[in-house]
């Protein structure tokens, strides 16, 4: 009777072993899955990017838009990738967890101690505010009232749902740029968005594919177990 | 019905005129472009462009081809010819020819501050010029901290020394400074262009103001429509179109204040030769308007050979060799990046 008794618990722990690696089969396939279609949506954002950024050379001219005008000067990047590492309760392995920081002003994300620069913190403070120096005090305030009523009727004229966070964030994409003049043509700008979009993509797939590597070895595992419970 | 210049115009400008009409039958035909649109690599299109007036220039580069090789190349045949012109031609016909490369050196001029702004290094940037746009002293640009001293070190000396007048400051020079002293510089060029031209009269006179009236009006869009959602002021704005042109003065305030691009639309509307232009846009639709931009400029330029005897023939054939490099520039890319699909989103034909 104990020995029944016995038998029937460990065909029922090799039962629910199945179903749990079946389960974790499952998710392994989604997640592939998921995996090749990202695959595919950054070949074809960068696609897109690329055909752009030839049309706006087409538009601007090969002299305004090369490779010679970047700027080699040193500078605070203003997109970072943040790596944590979370522990999956039911797995007690570390999966490492990627988080892109888009157009982040210095107050905003982290950053090592040894970036630390008054100068960059006041670079971000001001960045919006950059003008040509009057010639009077009254042209300041004349000028920035200028630019904050271009800024308003800007926000205005979009969709009401546009928060002053991502007005801030066009602000900073429109000044990166910059390094190809002031006034660039609006097809570099979708090249611009194509290619953050290529960026965004890239991290879901560091992601992804720390997901699957984590289901992976999880899916290991568990075949494993059932194997040793299987008579 | 214009001058006597059926009688005179042959004494000096007569073998100049039958050069530049021969270097016009040279353009490449839509054949010549449906030919390069099948090419699978960018070998394909060397091989095409051999039997073509680009041959010699392309038939000594080694593989693998790039598309600024093929840009690089195809421009050295132009700047070829255009030095021919230049040493052959008398006056006014030499200030005329000197006077269409003055864009390119406010190009190069500010290729030059902007690279040197960014820590590159000078020769770098002078590889990166429009050698229509060279001048003998354009290295010497790199030092200049501000536009006072671009001026007195270098400018005083070049023949854009007269535009310079509205933007000598003491300010330092930074994107934004760059990009208003590039606009004014352009601006004040197109106007003394085009007074030169008015001086000249006749054909010349006629043919040229058209064409430059039009250039203003095209770069009054575009910098309306670049400069949506910057920093750049109203005023800063206004003052950086040209005195000149369709658009002067009523439509250059309503398209001061326009803050997207439908509102540009519902301007230019008013104005029947660009509203053939827009009729060919969909509404928020601004990809396609630098090809219809470039589409009724071609029409145009193509018209001035109708005329004989003036000097617009000259304007027009260069132009419509840019027009051609850029053409060549877009195929050459889309066939690079495998997407021979769109190659058709900005070809603009000649003939």
């Amino acid at each position: 009777m104990a020995d029944d008794n016995a038998c029937s618990l460990v065909q029922a722990s090799a039962t629910n072993g199945e179903l749990e690696g079946e389960e974790q089969a499952l998710l392994f396939l989604d997640s592939l899955d998921s995996y090749l279609m990202l695959l595919d949506s950054l070949s074809s954002s960068l696609r897109q990017g690329w055909l752009e950024l030839a049309s706006a050379r087409h538009s601007m001219g090969p002299s305004r838009l090369s490779s010679t005008l970047l700027d080699l000067k040193v500078q605070s990047a203003a997109t970072t990738v943040m790596l944590n590492e979370l522990v999956e309760e039911s797995q007690s392995v570390l999966q490492p967890q990627f988080t892109l920081s888009k157009w982040a002003c210095l107050e905003e994300r982290i950053f090592s101690p040894e970036v630390v620069d008054g100068s960059l913190l006041k670079d971000c403070n001001s960045t919006w505010l950059r003008h040509r120096r009057p010639k009077h005090v009254h042209d300041v305030t004349l000028e920035s009232t200028a630019v904050d009523e271009n800024v308003r009727a800007l926000s205005l004229s979009k969709n009401s749902s546009t928060t002053s966070k991502s007005v801030d964030e066009n602000k900073r994409r429109y000044k990166s740029l910059s390094v190809f003049g002031a006034l660039v043509s609006p097809k570099l700008r979708a090249a611009q968005v194509s290619f953050e979009t290529a960026l965004e993509t890239i991290v879901e797939i560091a992601n992804m594919r720390s997901s699957i590597l984590s289901s992976f070895s999880q899916l290991q595992k568990d075949n494993l177990d059932i194997s040793r419970w299987k008579p | 019905m214009y001058g006597f210049e059926a009688m005179t115009f042959n004494i000096h400008g007569g073998y100049l005129e039958a050069i530049v009409r021969g270097y016009r039958s040279g353009l490449l035909t839509a054949a010549d472009y449906n030919n390069l649109c099948q090419c699978e690599t960018l070998e394909d299109i060397k091989m095409h462009l051999s039997a073509t007036e680009y041959g010699p220039y392309l038939q000594n580069e080694p593989s693998p081809l790039h598309t600024t090789t093929i840009v690089e190349k195809c421009t050295l045949k132009l700047v070829d010819e255009y030095k021919h012109m230049l040493c052959q031609a008398t006056e006014p016909l030499s200030t005329f020819l000197e006077y269409i490369t003055y864009g390119h050196m406010i190009d190069n001029v500010v290729l030059i501050v902007t690279g040197t702004l960014h820590e590159r290094d000078v020769q770098e940037l002078l590889e990166k010029c429009h050698p229509l746009g060279m001048f003998e002293s354009i290295a010497s640009l790199a030092v200049a901290q501000n536009m006072r001293e671009l001026y007195r070190l270098v400018l005083v000396d070049t023949p854009l020394a007269p535009y310079f007048s509205e933007c000598i400051t003491s300010e330092d020079l930074d994107d934004m400074n760059i990009e208003i002293m590039r606009n004014t510089l352009y601006k004040a060029y197109l106007e003394d262009f085009y007074q030169f031209c008015k001086k000249l009269g006749g054909a010349t006179a006629e043919i040229m103001c058209d064409l430059l009236a039009f250039e203003a009006d095209r770069r009054a869009v575009n910098i309306t429509i670049n400069s949506i959602g910057t920093e750049l002021t109203r005023d800063d704005r206004r003052k950086l179109y040209s005195n000149f042109g369709l658009l002067y003065p009523y439509g250059h305030e309503e398209l001061a204040v326009c803050e997207d691009f439908d509102q540009v639309r519902a301007v230019l509307e008013k104005y029947p030769p660009y509203q053939s232009i827009f009729s060919k846009l969909s509404y928020g639709e601004s990809q396609m308007l630098d090809k219809a931009f470039y589409e009724e400029e071609v029409k145009r330029l193509c018209l001035a050979f109708e005329q004989q005897f003036h000097y617009a023939v000259f304007f027009a054939y260069i132009r419509l060799r840019e027009q051609e490099i850029r053409n060549l520039m877009w195929v050459s890319e889309c066939v690079a990046q495998n997407q021979k699909s769109r190659v058709h989103d900005s070809v603009v034909f000649i003939f």
